[in-house]
Order: C-alpha cells, then sequence, then structure tokens
C-alpha cells in the first residue's frame, strides 16, 4: 500500500509528543479510542482566558495512521478558537493525509479526540474552580 | 418457499427443519451432514460452530472432547473416503471439512469462542473501529501503554508482561461466570477487555524480543 508523503512526514517526525497536567486550568483532556484494536489516543489543549487554543499535544498509541492523524490535528488547532477547532471534520484529515480507506477510522478518532477535549475544557470552565464552596 | 413440499402439509412444525436429500430426495434433518436413507453427504447448512462439532452451546467445554469430536468428524469428511466419488460429493466433502477446521479453530480459544457464543445467541458483534465509550478501559490502555513505553529493561517488560497475563486467566475465568448466568452485556465487556488485553500482549513480547537482541 502507497502511504503519502505528508503522512510518512508526520509519523516519523510526529509533532508536539507529550502531555500537560490535565488537572491544570485551561487545559482541556480528550482520551478516545479503540483498546480492543491496540488504539488510544490522548490529545490536550491548552486554552487561553480568551479561548484561544495556544497549545496542544498528544500521545498516541496505534498504527502509523493514527499518530499521523493525531499529529497533524494538534498542528491544525493551535491558534484557532475552540469553535473554529471543533469543526474539524474527519474527512478533512483523511483528505490531508491521503488515508487508504480501511485507515479513514484513525481520522474519525483524531476528531473524536480533538472533539473530546474541546467538551472536557468547557466542562472544567462551567465548574467552580477548585478549592472554592460550590454553590 | 418451493412449490414441492405439500408432502409436510400438516401444519406440523419441526423444530429442526427437513429438507430433500439431494440425491434420493428423502428429508434429511437439516443439520445431519449425511442422509438418513442413503447416506450421500449434504451441503453443508448454516449452523454455528457449536453445531458443527456436535456440542452443546456453553462457554465451559471440555478441550479432550471438542479434539475428540473434532478428529471424528475431520475422518468421517477425509478427502480419502471421497477419492473414488463424484466430484459433487468431493466438493460437498471439502466445504465440510473447511467449515469443521474453522469451527474447531474457533471454539478452541476462548476469546474467539466466547464471540462465537455470542453470535449463536444473538448478541450481534461488535464493531470494532467503534471509539470506545467505557472511560476506565480506555485509561487503563493509556496508562499501560505508557508504563511499556517507559520499561527500558527486559525485566520490567516481562513483569509487565507476567501481568496482564494474569489480567488474562482472571478475564477468561470472568467470562465463563457472565455466561453461566447468561449475562451477555457483561461477556460483552469482558470479550472487549479481552481483546485488548491480547493486543497488550502482544505489544509486550514485540518489546521483550528487541529488548533482548
Ligand atoms: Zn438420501
Amino acid at each position: 500500500m502507497a502511504y503519502s508523503e505528508k503522512l510518512i512526514e508526520h509519523y516519523e517526525n510526529p509533532r508536539n509528543i507529550g502531555s500537560f497536567e490535565k488537572d491544570d486550568a485551561g487545559v482541556g483532556t480528550g482520551l478516545v479510542g479503540a483498546p480492543a484494536c491496540g488504539d488510544v489516543m490522548k490529545l490536550q489543549i491548552k486554552v487561553s482566558p480568551e479561548g484561544i487554543i495556544e497549545d496542544a499535544k498528544f500521545k498516541t498509541f496505534g498504527c502509523g495512521s493514527a499518530i499521523a492523524s493525531s499529529s497533524l490535528v494538534t498542528e491544525w488547532v493551535k491558534g484557532k478558537s475552540l469553535d473554529e477547532a471543533g469543526e474539524i471534520k474527519n474527512t478533512d484529515i483523511a483528505e490531508e493525509l491521503a488515508l487508504p480507506p480501511v485507515k479513514i477510522h484513525c481520522s474519525v478518532l483524531a476528531e473524536d479526540a480533538i472533539k473530546a477535549a474541546i467538551n472536557d475544557y468547557k466542562e472544567k470552565a462551567a465548574a467552580p474552580a477548585k478549592g472554592e464552596a460550590a454553590e | 418457499m418451493s412449490s414441492n413440499d405439500n408432502h409436510k402439509g400438516e401444519g406440523h412444525i419441526h423444530t429442526h427443519q427437513d429438507s430433500p436429500c439431494w440425491s434420493c430426495r428423502g428429508s434429511v434433518d437439516q443439520r445431519a451432514p449425511f442422509c438418513h436413507a442413503c447416506g450421500m453427504i449434504q451441503a453443508p447448512r448454516p449452523g454455528d460452530e457449536f453445531q458443527r462439532l456436535g456440542m452443546k452451546a456453553d462457554f465451559d467445554l471440555d478441550p479432550k472432547d471438542l479434539e475428540k469430536r473434532y478428529f471424528a468428524f475431520q475422518r468421517k469428511f477425509h478427502p480419502d473416503r471421497f477419492a473414488t466419488k463424484t466430484s459433487r460429493e468431493k466438493q460437498l466433502s471439502l466445504q465440510h471439512a473447511t467449515d469443521l477446521n474453522e469451527a474447531y479453530d474457533r471454539l478452541k480459544a476462548p476469546l474467539s469462542r466466547a464471540e462465537a457464543l455470542l453470535e449463536s445467541k444473538g448478541a450481534g458483534k461488535q464493531d470494532q473501529a467503534r471509539t470506545e465509550s467505557d472511560p476506565e478501559l480506555l485509561m487503563e490502555a493509556m496508562e499501560s501503554r505508557e508504563a511499556l513505553a517507559d520499561a527500558e529493561t527486559a525485566d520490567e517488560v516481562a513483569k509487565l508482561e507476567a501481568r496482564t497475563r494474569m489480567e488474562v486467566e482472571v478475564s477468561e475465568e470472568a467470562l465463563s461466570v457472565a455466561f453461566a448466568a447468561d449475562d451477555l452485556e457483561g461477556a460483552t465487556n469482558i470479550v472487549t477487555r479481552l481483546k485488548y488485553l491480547l493486543k497488550l500482549l502482544q505489544e509486550t513480547s514485540r518489546k521483550r524480543l528487541s529488548l533482548h537482541n
């Protein structure tokens, strides 16, 4: 199977590998995957008080396409607002990396991951800060 | 469906449907591989793996009994017995032998046996590519993969591997309990977990081998 150059580039030199402290304010964490297939993907965003994604990191265990998809998404979301980042579609990822049809689910995983990270951030922002009375 | 089955038009309901033998037109139990009347080999009928080996659909089975039944059926469909038969009979025996091998392989391993049993009970196949919605399993998967990635010596990896093997055994026992209680949802969840554990085991042994070199 012939993989695209972009895919191989992201797989061999993945961007933004790592973690943020998930309890830090401004950090949203998305954990998705299909452990039964060996795929787990953690994607984290660091959001400014103005609601802009300043930084993103990921940790993915799975095939090369899953790693490349999450690497690409961390690149894409930087500098975007939460709403803009939430509009990223798996088809955009699959197209950019020219994923073969059997690997489309990897791009779905990456879309799920960024959506989950955004939701996690929003839930944390809506909840009362730690140490304050919940009222 | 066909119009020539008016000989059983009394509204009599068979538990196992009969169908005519292709050779003597006699009535044959749909699940029987050979005609009762003329002994002719029949086309394989749809049926689950347990039926193919003539066993009760149960997760707990005696591996020796399974093997014994497998070899007995294998002899019945052996090519030597069909060497002088027509090409149709040869072809049918080959189909039976293939089905039999597949059924045996599937029932041998606990994970695939559990999947076969779930299917036979109508608890449909899971969508593999589905994003896992069990956050606990995801968290566990992420943590164990991180621990494996951080392990630097063959010893550390061997420890992770031993622990995973133990978890596999525990899950297989849990499957037995779930099926005994007819808890299909529970069994489905354990199947997912078992798949994850076996995948992890592949990764641990791969890493252990690479560290040995
Ligand atoms: Zn017959």
